[in-house]
C-alpha cells in the first residue's frame, strides 16, 4: 500500500533582482573594455588563432603576438554568438536552457585532493573519486549539473580526458562539463559522445557534455589552451572559456578594474570561438576572484568575489550572452562553519543576480584544491535555499488565502486546512540535511553535527543511489574503440 | 471480496478522501460486514499506514490531519453499531493547556494525531486552573490526561495538577502525559507524568500507557 511521492517537476527559476551595478556602471565597464581591446589588445600565443583574428581585421603585433581590435569587430563577433544555449542531461529532466536571467547551480573543478569520506584524511584524488563525486551529486536534487570536480592524479595525461569524462557520465545523468587536457583526448571524447548519443547530429541536438578551456589573466590566450579551444570548437562541442582574474595580482586591485579586464578576457573567448565556428555555443565565462593583499593569498570565497560574479551576470546580459560564472568554493580546509558561510553568501549573490550557469557551487574546499563528498551534501542545502529565494513570494488570490482565513477564523489552526495541504509541498523548501528535530530526538540519534550527518548521507548515496548508467552495449563499444579506457573507470570504491 | 473493500477504504483514508471513505464504509455496512472488522482491518489499518508514511517523511503533518478527518468520518458512520457491538474506542484522552498559558497549537496537533490513532480526544481549553482540570477529569473519566505548557513559568502548574490528582486518589485510575517547549523527560518523571517530544511520539506513548503497543 506504500505510495510513491510524485517527482516534482523542476521549476524554471529566474534571478536578476540583485544588481550591484547601475546601468551607467555597466556602460562604463563596457566602454572601458572596448578601450582595452583597442589600445592594449590581447596576447594570442597560438599562431592559427592569432592569424584568424588578423584575417578578421585585428591589428596584430606579430613579434609579441598581440592583437588589438576595434569595438565594431568585437560587437560583430558578439552578435554571431548564440543568445540561448541548451546544455542537456542524458536524462532530459536535467536539461538547462541558459539565457536571460534563468539560473542554475552546479559543481566545479578541478581539485587535486579529496578528503577521504571514511577517514577524513586529505589524499590525492583518483579516477574512483571522479565517479564518487558524480554519484553523490546525482543524488543531490538542488545541484543541477556536474562540472568534473577532481583530477585522477594516478593517470598519465594522454588518458585523462576520456577516463575522467566517462567516469562522470556513468555516474550522473545531469549535464557533464569538464576541463580537457589534450587535443587527442578531445577527439576521442567527441567520438565517445557520438556513440552515447547515437550519432553526431544526435549529440549536436542534445549535447549532454561540454568542455572548458581557459584564458589566462591578464589578457593572454595561451598556446596550449587555445589549441584545445580550437579543437573543441571544430568538433562542435559546447564550450566555456573561463578567465580567472585575481583582483590585486593578475588584475587591477579594484573590483571595477577587474570587471573590465574580465570582460575583455571573456569576450576574447567569444570572439575566438565565433571566428572559428560562427554560432558556436560558447558561454561568456568568468571566474573573477580576489587576492588577500595582507599575504598574497588567493581568495576563492571572498565576499568581493560574490559581488563581482553577480556584476558579471549584469555585464553578460548587456551582450545577451549566456553566462558561466563562479560561486561557492571556500578557503576552509575542512567542512566547517567557514566552508558553509562563504558558499552561502556567494552562491546566493550570484543566484539573485540571475547568472545562468553558476559553477563551483558545491563541494570545493581549500580554495578549490580539495573536494569533499560531504560538502556536496551541505552545499546542496545551500543551493536549495538559494533556489527557494529565486522562486520568490507568489501573490495571487489563492496564495493570499482569504477564503482559508475565513474558514479557520480567530483561534483556529491552519495545520488541518486543505489550503495548507494544497500548498505545503511547493511553498516551502525542505532541507535534506538541516536538523530540525527536538533536542531529545537529536540526542537519542547521537548528537550528530551537520558535518557528520552530511558524511553519513554521502556514504548512503554512494552505496545506495543508482544513477542512470550508460547502456551496456554502448559501454562495450566505447571500451572496444577507446582502449585506454580503464576497467575501473565509472566505478566507486568497493565496486 | 471483503479484503478488496478494506484495502480501498484504507487507501481512501491514506488519501484523506473523506467522501470516498464515507461511501465505501456505507457499502461495507450494507454488505453486513462486522463493524469491528471495518474499524480495525480497514480504517485503523489505513491510519497505521499513514503513521508509517509520516515517520518516513513521505506524508506531512497537514496530510496526516486530513487523513485523520477522513478516518473520523468513517468511524462516525459505524459508531452506533460499534457501541451496540461493544467495540470500544482505544481510550479517552482529555487535553488541556495549564493555567497562565494560552498556547494551544501544539496540544491541538497532539489531539488530532491521537484521534487519528483511534483515541477519543476531548480538549478542555487553555489557561485552566488545577481545580477546574480535576473537576473535568472527574466528570469525563479519561484514561489519560494530557497537559501542555509553553512557558517555564506556567510549567510548574502541571505539578500542582498532578499533586491534586494524587490527593483525590485519581492517579490510580489515569495516566498523565505532558509536553511543550520547556518540559523534559526529567521534569515529567519528577512530577509523575510521561513526556513526549512531539505529536507522533505522543501517539506512541499513549498506546504504551494503555498497553496497546
Amino acid at each position: 500500500m506504500a505510495r510513491k511521492r510524485v517527482a516534482k517537476e523542476r521549476k524554471v527559476l529566474n534571478g536578476g533582482f540583485y544588481k550591484p551595478l547601475t546601468e551607467e556602471g555597466i556602460s562604463h565597464i563596457h566602454n572601458t573594455s572596448m578601450e582595452v581591446f583597442e589600445q592594449v589588445g590581447v596576447k594570442i600565443a597560438y599562431k592559427p588563432v592569432l592569424d584568424l583574428w588578423k584575417k578578421a581585421g585585428a591589428e596584430v603585433d606579430e613579434k609579441n603576438m598581440i592583437a588589438k581590435i576595434d569595438r565594431n569587430l568585437v560587437m560583430k563577433c558578439v552578435e554571431m554568438a548564440p543568445k540561448e544555449i541548451t546544455l542537456c542531461g542524458r536524462d532530459p529532466k536535467y536539461d538547462l536552457i541558459l539565457s536571460g536571467t534563468r539560473t542554475h547551480m552546479g559543481t566545479g573543478g578541478t581539485a587535486l585532493n579529496i578528503l577521504d569520506i571514511h577517514t577524513g584524511e586529505r589524499r590525492s584524488s583518483n579516477i574512483r573519486d571522479v565517479a564518487a563525486a558524480a554519484r553523490v551529486v546525482d543524488a543531490c536534487d538542488d545541484i543541477e549539473f556536474f562540472v568534473i570536480t577532481c583530477f585522477p592524479c594516478e593517470l598519465q595525461k594522454p588518458v585523462v580526458d576520456v577516463n575522467r569524462f566517462y567516469a562522470a557520465i556513468n555516474n550522473t545523468s545531469k549535464h557533464v562539463m569538464g576541463g580537457v587536457y589534450t587535443v587527442d583526448g578531445i577527439r576521442k571524447l567527441a567520438r565517445m559522445a557520438e556513440l552515447i548519443a547515437g550519432s553526431k547530429d544526435a549529440f549536436k541536438a542534445r549535447p549532454f557534455m561540454s568542455m572548458i578551456t581557459c584564458i589566462m589573466s591578464p589578457l593572454l590566450l595561451d598556446k596550449d589552451y587555445t589549441a584545445l579551444m580550437e579543437t573543441a570548437c571544430l568538433m562542435g562541442i559546447p564550450l566555456a572559456t573561463p578567465c580567472a582574474p585575481m583582483a590585486g595580482s593578475t588584475s587591477p586591485g579594484t573590483l571595477a578594474g577587474t570587471l573590465v579586464q574580465m570582460n575583455v578576457e571573456a569576450l576574447s573567448g567569444i570572439i575566438t570561438t565565433q571566428l572559428l565556428n560562427p554560432g558556436h555555443p560558447t558561454l561568456y565565462s568568468v571566474v573573477p576572484t580576489t587576492t588577500d593583499l595582507r599575504t598574497g593569498a588567493f581568495c576563492f570565497g571572498s565576499v568581493e568575489m560574490g559581488m563581482m560574479n553577480a556584476a558579471a551576470a549584469q555585464v553578460a546580459r548587456r551582450y545577451n550572452l549566456p553566462i558561466y560564472n563562479t560561486a561557492g568554493p571556500s578557503e576552509s580546509k575542512v567542512p566547517d562553519a567557514q566552508s558553509a558561510y562563504e558558499p552561502a553568501i556567494n552562491v546566493l549573490l550570484s543566484a539573485m543576480a540571475g547568472a545562468n550557469y553558476i559553477h563551483d557551487a558545491a563541494g570545493l574546499l581549500e580554495s578549490g584544491l580539495t573536494i569533499s563528498l560531504q560538502t556536496y551534501v551541505i552545499d546542496n542545502d545551500i543551493a536549495g535555499m538559494a533556489r527557494r529565494v529565486l522562486a520568490g513570494i507568489e501573490i495571487d488570490p489563492d496564495k493570499l488565502a482569504l477564503d482559508c482565513i475565513k474558514r479557520v477564523g480567530p483561534g483556529g489552526n491552519y495545520l488541518g486546512d486543505e489550503h495548507t495541504t494544497a500548498h505545503m509541498r511547493d511553498e516551502f523548501f525542505y532541507p535534506v540535511l538541516a536538523d530540525r528535530k527536538p533536542r531529545m530526538v537529536w540526542e537519542a540519534e547521537g548528537k550528530l553535527n551537520a558535518e557528520e550527518r552530511a558524511r553519513l548521507l554521502a556514504i548512503n548515496y554512494l552505496e545506495n543511489h543508482k544513477p542512470l548508467a550508460v547502456d551496456p552495449e554502448i559501454d562495450s563499444q566505447i571500451r572496444r574503440e577507446i582502449p585506454e579506457m580503464l576497467t575501473e573507470t565509472g566505478k566507486v570504491y568497493g565496486e | 471480496m471483503k479484503e478488496k473493500l478494506f484495502e480501498q477504504i484504507a487507501e481512501a483514508v491514506i488519501d484523506g478522501a473523506t467522501s470516498q471513505v464515507v461511501s465505501l464504509v456505507n457499502e461495507a455496512v450494507s454488505k453486513e460486514i462486522p463493524v469491528g472488522e471495518i474499524l480495525n482491518d480497514a480504517l485503523i489499518a489505513g491510519m497505521n499506514e499513514v503513521g508509517a508514511l509520516f515517520k518516513d517523511g513521505e506524508m506531512f503533518v497537514p496530510e496526516v490531519l486530513v487523513s485523520a478527518k477522513a478516518l473520523q468520518a468513517g468511524i462516525d458512520i459505524i459508531r452506533p453499531a460499534l457501541v451496540e457491538a461493544g467495540v470500544k474506542a482505544a481510550g479517552r484522552i482529555v487535553t488541556v493547556t495549564v493555567e497562565g498559558d494560552l498556547h494551544d497549537i501544539g496540544i491541538k496537533l497532539v489531539g488530532m494525531m491521537l484521534e487519528g490513532a483511534g483515541f477519543e480526544v476531548i480538549n478542555i481549553g487553555v489557561d485552566k486552573p488545577a481545580k477546574e482540570i480535576i473537576e473535568k477529569v472527574k466528570e469525563l473519566k479519561p484514561n489519560i490526561l494530557g497537559m501542555s505548557a509553553m512557558l517555564t513559568t506556567t510549567m510548574a502548574n502541571m505539578k500542582d495538577v498532578v499533586e491534586m490528582l494524587r490527593e483525590e486518589g485519581l492517579l490510580e485510575e489515569i495516566k498523565v502525559m505532558i509536553g511543550g517547549a520547556p518540559t523534559s523527560p526529567m521534569y515529567a518523571e519528577k512530577i509523575g507524568g510521561h513526556y513526549s517530544a512531539d505529536a507522533s511520539e505522543a501517539v506512541v506513548i499513549a498506546k504504551q500507557l494503555l498497553g496497546m503497543a
